[in-house]
């Protein structure tokens, strides 16, 4: 041993202690970077002096699992909220002003003044208008629903083709850290692109991970389709362009295998593209059902009978594509709070007279109930609000009580999207809570503290100061050395 | 090795969490104060929300009904002042033949209180309220009794060809005069009285119908809310006010006169008997619209009560919250200040 090697010790601490400064002023830098893995450096001893052997990035492969599992389940519920506040703004209106069931509400208000003063032809008039503004709330309800379940499918063509984009941007990263990996490279950079990568992807889908050797990463999907494995497989989506009530709407294929959609207010749904398949297929669906309801109950209340019992009842007030025949009891039809208009016999607007409604005979002659013309005759007019309270049949496929008043009938279509709502903004606020929890826990055990750091910086302050003084002794004594031979 | 280790970011954005939260809850919390009801109640009460609607809308309904009813109730008071109107010409009609049976007053003053009583009869019966003829039954778009004194009178005509045609004469014939006691007595019995208490009535005078206006009254109850001109204490005061100011325009001798006078007695007797009967069922209507309206209007304010109970808070626990969440921000506002500050690299030369 001499002199030389302890000043080539020296000489190696300053290089650590110098590259040590570089980590920590990078990890000072992103200390407010969220996706950024604090690096530490590993000094080994080795003959003579230590030396940086390995850069640590800080992981936690559990955290970092249910954080990517709690992100997906946020934005599932995040978007499953949002859908149902648009359905409910969009269709029932602020405080439920355009829905089915308050104009039902107006419609029976206008009928009973009318009831009781049926020589009045303004009442008759206004009866009329509270049935337009019914049909137009049907009629929108219904456009609204089918333009969210188009709007919905281009969002989800949308989050495919992201899906795509993050999977080819994965290939890329999950190379370079295989290659790195494979040559002893700092991978550090290429490892914290890819955790980022996976945080986006799991906004999508559900995502498990496998890690093999070098470093290699094969993503599935929560349901067990394989969405890379050394390149990123096909996503499809066949999205359509315009919907029609009844018809459904196409599966997002992962490898080929259909993604299964969420269910429930407080979603089942993890990642944004099984929530929008959930918000498409089955409330958007499940609210033109009940709507579909509504108008057929509608229809079937208002509809004419012969007093004499011989003609076949047929559509009254509210007539539809297929009218004058009255659909079927307890039967669904597609599209029906679309189609469903007022009749023309009874539309002023069209040249139609509003006091069928008391005298009947919309249908002709032969279902005309007041044969005399009496202009108080009010029997018609509270037999049609008599059987607007009469319990009828409802398809059970609209998801809700199948025997009950068309009045209830409507509110409970209101109960059922506002207990959606309810369940989903219970759900939205714990799994928001996760997310953000496990987000921190994550950032606490792999971010950067810059106290800490600042600490670390004096240490290497302390220990650069040591070393220079080291290798100024060694010069002196080199000195007396050289001045001694000299 | 670290021991409970927190993060610089994780700092930061669990305040920023926390604050977006507080904030949120105020803008909610300071709605519910102002308006006392709960900022969303489709999210705050689930699919509870339907039983609200529907009571939201049943109040509306019911206030509907109250409405509807007071002008049920409007008409059945008109026609209650109708009916007393024509009890006390009735009863006028009564003390005037009474007074002719004993012979005290001339002819021409019973007849003069005819005419006049079945103008006054017509009349009434043709009142009409907010356009529609109170007396109609349900044709209330057509006056329900034709003017006798009309020359183009139908009943008028009608009455004038049944005389002649059983005595051979008309009224104002001087063979009037020979008409005997039995003679009139048999012509009121056989063809006048079918014209006004049989189906004459319908065809010559009444263009009412028998069918009364329904109302209902409330959600599971309807009444009669209108009397019509065929009920028959109306058809006899009106057959006594008719053949009495037609017949006695003839020259009828005393013995016609006194059949003519006696009969109408009776038949004036009955009819005050008959409306009062029709003033109490009117009355008893109207009691029942008044109780209506009253269950109703009870009926509404639990409603009401329902609602408030379902949707409404407490405005005084939501200013409270509202205080303490504003105390609770700025707290977070200065702590923020505070811990920003707080940084090891102040404190380094």
């Amino acid at each position: 041993m001499s002199l030389t090697s302890a000043l080539s010790i020296a000489q190696s601490a300053l290089l650590n202690t110098s590259r040590q400064t570089s980590i920590l002023s990078r990890n000072v830098s992103e200390a407010s970077n969220p996706n950024y893995s604090r690096r530490s450096a590993v000094l080994t001893s080795m003959a003579p002096g230590a030396r940086i052997t390995e850069i640590r990035r800080a992981t936690d492969e559990v955290l970092f699992r249910h954080n990517l599992a709690s992100i997906s389940a946020w934005q599932a519920q995040g978007a499953v909220s949002d859908g149902l506040d648009t359905l409910q703004l969009t269709v029932n209106g602020a405080d439920n002003a355009t829905s089915a069931s308050t104009a039902l509400g107006k419609l029976q208000e206008a009928l009973q003044l009318y009831a009781s003063m049926p020589s009045n032809r303004t009442l008759a008039e206004s009866a009329v208008q509270s049935a337009r503004q019914m049909v137009q709330s049907l009629n929108q309800g219904s456009a609204a629903i089918q333009t969210f379940r188009s709007d919905t499918d281009k969002e989800i063509a949308t989050a495919v083709d992201d899906l795509n984009r993050l999977l080819a941007d994965f290939e890329r990263v999950n190379k370079e850290v295989v290659a790195g990996t494979r040559a002893g490279r700092d991978i550090s950079d290429a490892l914290d692109q890819r955790d980022t990568l996976l945080k986006k992807i799991s906004e999508y889908v559900p995502v498990s991970t496998i890690k093999r050797t070098d470093n290699d990463l094969v993503i599935m999907t929560d349901g067990g389709a394989i969405l890379f494995e050394t390149v990123p497989r096909p996503v499809t989506f066949a999205p359509t362009a315009a919907y029609s009530p009844g018809a459904s709407g196409n599966a997002v294929y992962i490898d080929g295998v259909p993604l299964a959609e969420g269910s429930g207010g407080n979603t089942s749904a993890s990642g944004l593209i099984a929530a929008k398949l959930q918000l498409r297929d089955q409330v958007a669906t499940g609210m033109q059902r009940q709507l579909d309801e509504v108008a057929r109950g509608l229809i079937t209340a208002f509809a004419e009978s012969d007093p004499n019992g011989t003609l076949p009842d047929a559509a009254g007030l509210f007539t539809w594509s297929g009218g004058p025949d009255i659909p079927d009891t307890g039967v669904l039809i597609d599209g029906l709070a679309g189609s469903i208009r007022i009749n023309t016999a009874v539309d002023s607007a069209q040249g139609g007279n509003p006091e069928l409604l008391r005298d009947g005979g919309i249908n002709g002659n032969g279902y005309i109930h007041n044969t005399d013309g009496a202009a108080s005759f009010s029997s018609l007019l509270r037999s049609y609000g008599e059987k607007l309270d009469e319990p009828m049949d409802f398809d059970a496929l609209a998801g809700l009580e199948t025997t009950t008043t068309l009045g209830a009938f409507s509110a409970n279509a209101i109960g059922w999207l506002e207990g959606l709502r309810k369940d989903a903004a219970s759900g939205l606020e714990s799994k928001e809570a996760l997310a953000t929890r496990t987000a921190t826990a994550l950032s606490n055990a792999t971010g950067v503290n810059v106290d800490e750091e600042m600490s670390l910086l004096l240490e290497l302050e302390h220990s650069y100061e040591a070393t220079a003084r080291l290798i100024r002794a060694l010069d002196e004594m080199l000195g007396t050395l050289l001045e001694a031979a000299g | 090795m670290k021991t409970s280790f927190v993060s610089s970011s994780a700092i930061s954005q669990a305040m920023r969490y926390q604050m977006m939260r507080m904030q949120a809850e105020l803008v909610e919390k300071q709605q519910e104060a102002i308006s006392g009801r709960v900022a969303d109640p489709g999210v705050a009460l689930g699919a509870g929300v339907s039983r609200t609607v529907s009571m939201s809308r049943d109040i509306e309904r019911l206030k509907g009904l109250v409405d509807s009813n007071k002008l049920a109730s409007n008409r059945l008071s008109a026609t209650q002042d109708a009916l007393g109107q024509m009890s006390a010409i009735a009863q006028n009609l009564l003390s005037t033949l009474t007074s002719a049976t004993s012979d005290v007053v001339d002819s021409d003053i019973v007849r003069e209180e005819a005419v006049r009583a079945l103008g006054s009869l017509t009349s009434i019966l043709n009142s009409n309220l907010n356009g529609e003829y109170l007396f109609a039954g349900i044709n209330t778009d057509v006056r329900p009794i034709g003017d006798f004194s009309d020359p183009g009178s139908e009943a008028k005509a009608k009455f004038d060809e049944a005389f002649f045609d059983h005595f051979g004469f008309s009224q104002t014939d001087p063979a009037a005069s020979g008409i005997t006691a039995a003679a009139m007595e048999d012509f009121l019995t056989t063809v006048v009285e079918p014209q006004f208490l049989g189906d004459g009535w319908k065809e010559n005078w009444s263009n009412a119908t028998d069918e009364r206006i329904v109302t209902r009254i409330a959600t599971n109850e309807t009444a009669e809310t209108s009397v019509t001109a065929n009920v028959e204490g109306v058809r006899k005061l009106m057959m006594v006010a008719t053949t009495v100011s037609d017949l006695l325009a003839g020259p009828l001798n005393e013995a016609a006169r006194g059949a003519l006078y006696e009969r109408a007695l009776t038949l004036v007797g009955e009819g005050l008997a008959d409306l009062g009967d029709v003033q109490a069922q009117a009355g008893v209507a109207e009691n029942r619209i008044s109780d209506a309206s009253e269950r109703i209007t009870t009926q509404v304010d639990l409603f009401r009560k329902f609602v408030t109970d379902l949707e409404g808070v407490d405005p005084y626990e939501a200013s409270t919250r509202v205080t303490d969440l504003l105390t609770q921000i700025e707290a977070s506002y200065t702590l923020t200040a505070r811990i920003q500050q707080l940084s090891l690299v102040r404190f380094l030369p």
